[in-house]
């Protein structure tokens, strides 16, 4: 016994780096934020003073705020679903020894080709394409499916559609690609052993699949949702990095760096929102742990078959 | 009750073909407008979107020189800091999460949890306190400060626990014990040669990522020698009323480029998990 | 085993940081001659690469100076977020160049150095007053410009020839001398094109004119305070989108562009035209210039543009320079900016187009190829201006406008110019306008509820203004 102690030291060994590295680079920034959302600092002034919870106070009694938190929820959502959804289908499609899909590493490549756009650059892309005299409303009224033209990216509805589908099309290659390296790490004897014993298609995804890849679906779900929560890049771009029209794509990022943004650099308050996020990310993810926790019955028994 | 089976899977293959082609027009159409803008000028682009490309890339070409970058100089740069993050990256985060899953020491659940709550922080506030903290550091202007955090890199050790915990293989912990390896040795000699497929998983997206990152870089580096090849692209977005359009898509395609080579060259890697069920046997 | 691999751990990480840390030398923008007395250094950042010629042309009359010019650009706001964050510490540049979006709350801030000294250059060389009370708060200088952008109205001769009976540009100012004459005349060009033709591209094409000739500024005593003009904006915007003066075409858009040049057309394909555009004196070689052009070719317009201007003075963009207070150069931070903007000979050559290439490579052999000043960039001082108009009465640009002097159009626009009321929350507040004005004029929102959508807005970016 006293050997498993000594080897469990060892822990600390591997873990030492990483303590390390965070001191060093990661703590300031950390502290440094939720510090500044305790004052009114501006970037523009050298004096700032502590105000205590008023950011956040005013925070709660912002309508915009809570419209950021709404907005950037129901983006998520809409984009999320549908990508766990394709990438789950494409996955099982090319791991399916039976279906023996060709060209699956061609695939994909191509899928996950959008990744590595740049958002600037694509953001401008779509902007294009759907603005007033662009070549969506030149094609969709020249063939009578729309009577005039329409201001696309001024219509709420559909700014919102282009953020969720822009963000769907960066991302879902990549989902691909994780779910795609579970599913092979998974022993195709299992699979096997199950069909002897007669177990359907279904039932096959849901007592073997699922379980054995249960930590990289958490891992998939919880930094979509952190990444979901700070998305950026493509509303901001799309409009005009206020959340236009009507602040239909206002999320909660965009929110923050307008106010730290603004003439005077409120990062105090900007700051605050970070916070918030922060804590209501964490609090979701540790449900999403919560409900999908380990029984770890299952899991190990499939493995020790 | 053989030629039924063998009819649906035709049916299914012809389906899954057919959703693919649909998926790879979605997903190929804006890059490929994109590429094209790269053979067009300015006025062609703030005219308008076109499928077919024009004459001008030669010509544009000629601009994104004449504009004084330093483009193997900055492909080199973007190389070397994204080699060196992509390696920091995955082997730290490798060997934490290792640490995490093998042993059980005190105060181990509260460093995972820690770990975890990390992955949330916005970034996008952080940067400024970050370069001032590097700036007391004496580490601004430096590739230090783009790679070094990167041994702290919170969410690839969450990704690498999850991975871990789903190949662990005690007894092989166990055995290499008893055969008298250190408790390194077991890490380099026996673990991280069954994680390859999740290394290079997470390899190929910390490289795109730090690959593509410009913002961070132009707040923490200044000397221009330093400039990876996406900062230098988007200088030539400097002009404020006179964007060179052409020669910026070139310059974003081209830096595109290294990255789908990277990826088509390592991607091959990532899905020999099928090896796994030949450890067990 | 164990030991060799931590050993070697070690060596990597160390020798990553060894090679990282180390800081390279001092990128050196021009080539050090083999000189034995050390050049002072000067860092100057800025967002284009316009500055870099005349930072080369000071190395000529100060080869003792070595300026390292950094660029970063602003397109997602590197630029600004890069200088925020250097604030305070030691890695501050010696001299900023600052936009006319940022210009003022920096000016309004602790940061930039006090420069007042270097007003009686200003004086002397007739600076537009404009283009130093952007420069300046509480009565201290804190930054200079070498160009004036005020703004002008460019419009299309043949048409003005079709519905006005006249493109002469004196004629032309009469007939849109203010905002009422300039309605009146846009429903004439409605009613005599058919409704083909639109006075203006877009709302947002004018809406700089209402700003700028405000009686208060944004904020008074930390109170926002909405000026008539801006109702008046508002109600002219209303009243050119209901009456269909305006062809929704919004500014940088492809439509936009394409009215530059004949080429635009509404959805269905039937031709517009656009009569006129508001742009201020970088637009014209920027903006108007290329795109007169189709981009096949097949349409052009140019020589077919007259220059006025317009019914009410306004300015739009810029570049200003200012000294960041830590310097440990001021003397030469400061004397750079002279030379920059109140130079008069500098000033007269970077106008005149005397900076080439050639003319900089002879100073400096690794300038690079594209670098040059093209002539035509309208300077902020009066007296280099009265000097050098008449020089270009046959330049390209004049030939572009049906041989009017362009030049002359905007010295004419440019003292009347005031921009007195600027302050640095102008661009978030008035940028926070564009949505709801935008679902206003579309009618989703009523009068009452856009100005409240709008406070809400402007009270999320500015939580400590008092606004009711």
């Amino acid at each position: 016994m006293s050997s498993k102690i000594k080897h469990n030291q060892y822990g600390y060994l591997f873990v030492a780096p990483f303590i390390l590295g965070f001191l060093i680079f990661g703590l300031y920034p950390v502290v440094n934020t939720i510090a500044l959302s305790f004052t009114d600092k501006t970037l523009m002034s050298a004096t700032s003073s502590f105000i205590g919870f008023r950011n956040f106070q005013n925070l709660f009694a912002d309508s915009t705020f809570m419209t950021a938190i709404t907005n950037t929820w129901e983006l998520w959502l809409m984009n999320f679903i549908p990508q766990i959804a394709i990438a789950f289908i494409l996955a099982i499609w090319f791991t399916n020894t039976r279906l023996k899909i060709k060209g699956v590493g061609i695939w994909r490549m191509i899928f996950y080709m959008p990744n590595l756009m740049m958002a600037s650059a694509v953001a401008a892309l779509f902007f294009s394409l759907f603005s007033f005299y662009g070549p969506v409303n030149q094609l969709l009224v020249r063939s009578d499916i729309l009577p005039e033209a329409v201001d696309f990216l001024r219509n709420p509805q559909i700014a919102r559609g282009l953020v969720v589908f822009i963000q769907w099309w960066m991302w879902f290659g990549q989902t691909t690609i994780l779910l795609m390296a579970a599913m092979t790490a998974i022993s195709p004897s299992l699979y096997e052993a199950a069909w002897v014993d007669g177990a359907g298609t279904f039932q096959m995804f849901t007592r073997i699949t699922l379980p054995l890849i249960k930590p990289v679906l958490i891992y998939i779900l919880v930094t979509s949702l952190v990444g979901g929560m700070q998305m950026f890049d493509i509303p901001y771009l799309l409009t005009d990095g206020r959340g236009s029209p009507a602040n239909s794509i206002l999320t909660n990022n965009i929110n923050m760096y307008m106010k730290f943004h603004s003439s005077k650099g409120h990062i105090g308050a900007a700051s605050s929102v970070g916070v918030i996020v922060f804590l209501m990310t964490s609090a979701v993810a540790l449900l999403i742990f919560f409900l999908l926790r380990e029984k770890h019955s299952t899991g190990k028994e499939i493995k020790e078959k | 009750m053989k030629t039924n089976y063998s009819r649906s899977t035709h049916i299914l293959r012809f389906l899954v073909y057919f959703l693919m082609v649909v998926l790879v027009v979605i997903t190929i159409i804006p890059i490929w407008m994109l590429i094209v803008n790269a053979t067009r000028s300015t006025v062609e682009i703030q005219q308008g979107l076109s499928l077919l490309p024009s004459r001008y890339l030669v010509s544009n070409y000629k601009i994104l020189l004449s504009k004084g970058l330093d483009l193997p100089r900055g492909f080199l740069n973007s190389f070397t800091i994204s080699i060196l993050t992509t390696i920091v990256t995955v082997y730290f985060s490798l060997l934490t999460a290792y640490g995490i899953v093998s042993y059980d020491f005190k105060g181990k659940k509260a460093l995972y949890n820690f770990i975890i709550v990390l992955v949330m922080i916005p970034m996008q506030l952080s940067i400024i306190g970050f370069y001032q903290w590097m700036s007391k550091l004496g580490l601004s202007d430096s590739y230090a400060a783009l790679i070094l955090p990167s041994i702290a890199s919170a969410g690839s050790v969450f990704f690498a626990k999850q991975y871990l915990e789903s190949i662990m293989l005690h007894e092989l912990i166990d055995a290499g014990r008893i055969d008298g390896c250190s408790e390194l040795g077991i890490f380099h000699r026996i673990m991280l040669p069954i994680a390859v497929p999740g290394a290079f998983t997470m390899g190929i997206f910390a490289f795109v990522a730090s690959w593509n990152n410009f913002f961070t870089a132009f707040i923490l580096i200044t000397s221009r020698d330093k400039y990876t090849l996406p900062m230098l692209v988007q200088t030539l977005r400097g002009d404020v009323y006179r964007h060179e359009y052409g020669a910026i898509y070139l310059g974003l395609a081209a830096s595109v480029v290294p990255i789908i080579v990277i990826y088509f060259l390592f991607s091959r890697y990532i899905v020999n998990g099928i090896s796994m069920g030949a450890v067990k046997e | 085993m164990k030991r060799i691999s931590i050993i070697l751990s070690i060596i990597i990480v160390a020798s990553m940081l060894l090679s990282a840390c180390t800081k390279a030398p001092e990128v050196v923008e021009t080539e050090a001659p083999p000189a034995t007395t050390e050049k002072t250094v000067l860092n100057v950042w800025s967002f284009t690469n316009e500055i870099l010629t005349m930072a080369v042309a000071f190395e000529k009359s100060h080869p003792d100076v070595d300026v390292v010019y950094t660029m970063i650009p602003m397109t997602n706001g590197e630029y600004q977020t890069k200088l925020m964050a250097t604030l305070g510490t030691a890695d501050v540049p010696d001299v900023v160049a600052l936009e006319a979006a940022f210009v003022k709350s920096y000016v309004e801030s602790d940061f930039l150095a006090d420069i007042g000294d270097l007003q009686k250059y200003a004086d002397e060389l007739k600076m537009y007053p404009f283009v130093y009370e952007v420069g300046m708060a509480d009565g201290v200088h804190k930054a200079y410009a070498y160009q004036a952008t005020p703004g002008a109205l460019f419009y299309r001769r043949s048409l003005a020839k079709e519905y006005f009976g006249t493109d002469d540009p004196v004629e032309i100012q009469k007939l849109l001398a203010d905002f009422d004459k300039f309605i009146a005349a846009a429903e004439v060009v409605k009613t005599k094109s058919g409704g083909n033709t639109y006075m203006v591209a877009s709302n947002g094409d004018f809406q700089n004119l209402f700003f700028a000739n405000r009686e208060q500024p944004w904020v008074v005593d930390g109170k926002l305070t909405v000026d008539p003009m801006v109702e008046k904006m508002v109600e002219t915007v209303k009243l050119f989108r209901d009456n269909g003066y305006e062809a929704k075409a919004n500014q940088w858009q492809e439509g936009w562009f394409a009215g530059m040049n004949d080429t635009l057309k509404d959805a269905e394909g039937n031709p517009k035209k656009i009569f006129s555009y508001f742009l201020p004196t970088w637009g014209l070689p920027y903006v108007l210039a290329p795109n007169a052009t189709s981009a096949d070719k097949t349409s052009t317009t140019v020589g077919d543009w007259g220059v006025v201007e317009g019914p009410l003075p306004y300015q739009w963009g810029g570049t200003w320079l200012g000294v960041m207070k830590e310097t440990k150069k001021m003397d030469l931070a400061k004397e750079f900016i002279r030379f920059c903007t109140l130079d008069e000979e500098n000033l007269t050559n970077w106008a005149t187009g005397v900076y080439t290439n050639e003319y900089l490579k002879a100073i400096d052999p690794t300038v690079p190829e594209g670098q040059s000043q093209a002539a035509g960039d309208f300077v902020g001082s009066q007296v280099v201006v009265e000097k050098i108009t008449a020089g270009f009465d046959d330049s390209e640009m004049s030939a572009f406008l049906g041989g009017q002097n362009s030049y002359g159009g905007f010295a004419a626009a440019a003292p009347s110019v005031n921009a007195r009321l600027m302050q640095g929350s102008d661009d978030a507040i008035q940028r926070a306008l564009n949505d709801p004005l935008n679902s206003y004029l579309e009618g989703t929102l009523t009068l009452e509820e856009m100005w409240s959508t709008w406070k809400d807005a402007v009270r999320n970016e500015f939580p400590d203004l008092i606004i009711n």
